[in-house]
């Protein structure tokens, strides 16, 4: 009797994992430099666990460049339309550089879990924002992606100059062992899963402040000093930096990297700490995150050190550390290096010196 | 001689089958005692009896058959009885391989169950406190928990970025990459940079505290 009732037990589990189709919407606005060719939704679905949906999308987007400029970067805004709270996912693309006409794809895959009473579940994909080559910008920018993507292109150009001035100067077999130097970099360097909380931390066990090592770069416009965090076991929280506007210029936002150093010797950048200020030139004050971050493996924090990672002017123009700064043996071997430099880097590694020389060329 | 030997003992004794130490003291007081030796004699009487009028059975009788209607009405009267008795359960040894079976068919059932309902954050939860208390971490479980009931939270590391926020969770990652780093931001955000091999286009897949 029980052999018979197996397959009856393994049919009725079958069946409670019934799966449903994914209602989906991609928006872009009549006047979009891009243009939607095809959308495949093909493999997302929506599984019922518990007491929530599971939805998986797996979608591969084909746009166009509809404009009659070079698109440098774009972002892709993904949420749930079931209007719980939830957040916002996104999917941007820094290196793409898209000719005017020019088609090129996206994919998207996503999970969300949501709660089956929040209704029929439906994701919508929508236009964030794109960045052209003249740092002109197009979008509704609710995730702030125009000052994330002109960073990036100002970092694009940054690097691109370095490495073809590198040719030019020093020749080819320099652009090789750069590149290798990079590859390098890139594999050794520490990573480890972080948590970010907003507000208080609740460890139970006791912490104690500990200083930021502040990494100066001479040419930034913001000094910073005095940073100062509260850590208890591998936890870190609410850092404090006194900063000061040395530029000519009013600050009205900037992004300091947090660098973080284990027991163990390595150090790693673990977050990014930005903040809207409003300084006047040789204005100071002070900016404070009321968040956490925590590790997922158990980590003694040993020591802590911050850099300016980038500033945004009053007037919309953004500052980026020079390649000289970033050179120096200190940032080197800690700072993440650009979309562009990891793009340009695994072209010479998957193709070689010629096609990385081509791609120099082409902008 | 205040106390006479008891009844079946003089029985016993009459008919010469009382052991050898009670026999000689049954005789000893048979001897002194009128009253048990009138008794001794009355067994004796009624023995002999019994042996002439069994010697009276019909040469005749077939033995045999005999006992073999007493079986037969002694099974008759057995099966009777247990038609109006009530009947004890039968108890059957069970083979080694219905237990077995049973164990495996639960352990489907169950796990079966697990995956399908039970949400993966807390599938890991739960691996968090086991792993806990088995290395002997102290403190880590109440942590575990506490952290994911303080609030919205993101999260970034080899899997992509996630968020967890008001029972619901929104991770995004890239299909066959590991991210070639991750991030969080103070504001509320985590990001994950993916490296396609062959193009060496990057993708930054991101989640937002609302």
């Amino acid at each position: 009797m029980f052999s018979k009732s197996i397959p009856v037990i393994l049919a009725m589990l079958a069946c409670s994992a019934y799966g449903q189709s994914l209602n989906h919407k991609i928006d872009l606005p009549k006047d979009s430099p891009v243009g939607l060719l095809s959308a495949d939704f093909g493999n997302s679905n929506v599984i019922a666990r518990g007491g929530a949906n599971q939805i998986e999308v797996n979608a591969s987007l084909s746009l166009r460049n509809s404009s009659q400029k070079r698109i440098r970067s774009m972002t892709l805004m993904v949420y749930a339309q079931d209007g719980a709270a939830g957040g916002k996912g996104s999917v941007a693309v820094p290196t793409l550089d898209a000719a005017p006409g020019e088609t090129f794809s996206i994919g998207i895959k996503t999970l969300l879990v949501r709660p089956l009473a929040s209704g029929t579940p439906a994701v919508e994909v929508k236009l964030d924002g794109v960045l052209f080559d003249d740092l002109s910008f197009y979008g509704p920018d609710t995730l702030h992606s125009q000052r994330t993507m002109t960073v990036w292109e100002l970092e694009a150009q940054r690097d691109r100059k370095y490495f073809k001035n590198l040719l030019e100067t020093a020749g080819a077999d320099a652009l090789g062992k750069e590149m290798l130097a990079s590859l390098a970099r890139q594999g050794d360097r520490s990573r480890m899963g972080v948590q970010m909380v907003r507000g208080r931390a609740t460890n139970v066990e006791a912490d104690r402040e500990l200083q930021f090592a502040s990494l100066d770069i001479p040419e930034s416009p913001i000094e910073l000093s005095n940073g100062l965090a509260r850590v208890a076991g591998n936890e870190a929280r609410a850092p404090r930096f006194d900063i000061r506007n040395r530029s000519n210029r009013t600050v009205q936002h900037l992004e300091i990297g947090w660098l973080v150093k284990g027991q163990q010797g390595r150090e790693f950048q673990a977050a990014s700490v930005p903040g809207d200020v409003k300084l006047a030139p040789n204005q100071s004050g002070q900016m404070t995150q009321d968040a956490t971050l925590r590790f997922d493996r158990p980590l003694a924090i040993e020591s802590m050190s911050a850099f300016v990672a980038s500033v945004e002017f009053a007037d919309g123009t953004q500052w980026v550390p020079s390649r000289s700064a970033i050179n120096q043996p200190r940032l080197r071997q800690v700072v993440e290096p650009s979309p562009e430099e990891q793009h340009l880097s695994q072209i010479y590694n998957k193709k070689g010196l010629q096609a990385l020389i081509a791609e120099l060329k082409k902008f | 001689m205040t106390r006479h030997t008891s009844e079946p003992d003089l029985a016993l004794y009459a008919s010469g089958d009382l052991p050898v130490w009670r026999k000689l003291a049954a005789a000893w007081h048979v001897r002194g005692c009128e009253e048990c030796r009138g008794l001794v004699e009355t067994f004796r009487l009624d023995r002999d009896g019994l042996c002439a009028s069994a010697n009276r059975l019909p040469e005749d009788i077939d033995w045999d058959q005999l006992s073999a209607e007493m079986t037969a009405n002694i099974h008759v009267g057995l099966a009777a009885g247990e038609c109006v008795t009530p009947r004890a359960p039968k108890v059957e040894a069970l083979a080694w391989w219905r237990p077995a079976a049973a164990a495996a068919g639960i352990l489907v059932l169950v796990a079966g169950a697990w995956w399908l309902n039970v949400p993966r954050s807390d599938t890991e939860t739960i691996g968090r406190a086991l792993h806990d208390m088995v290395t002997g971490q102290r403190g880590t479980v109440a942590q575990t928990i506490v952290q994911e009931d303080r609030g919205p939270m993101v999260r970034s590391s080899s899997a992509g970025v996630e968020l967890v926020e008001n029972g619901g969770r929104l991770g995004i990652e890239q299909s066959g990459l590991l991210p070639a780093m991750y991030s969080v931001s103070t504001q509320g955000s985590a990001s994950a940079r993916y490296v396609d091999q062959d193009t060496g286009q990057v993708t930054i897949t991101a989640v937002y505290v609302q």
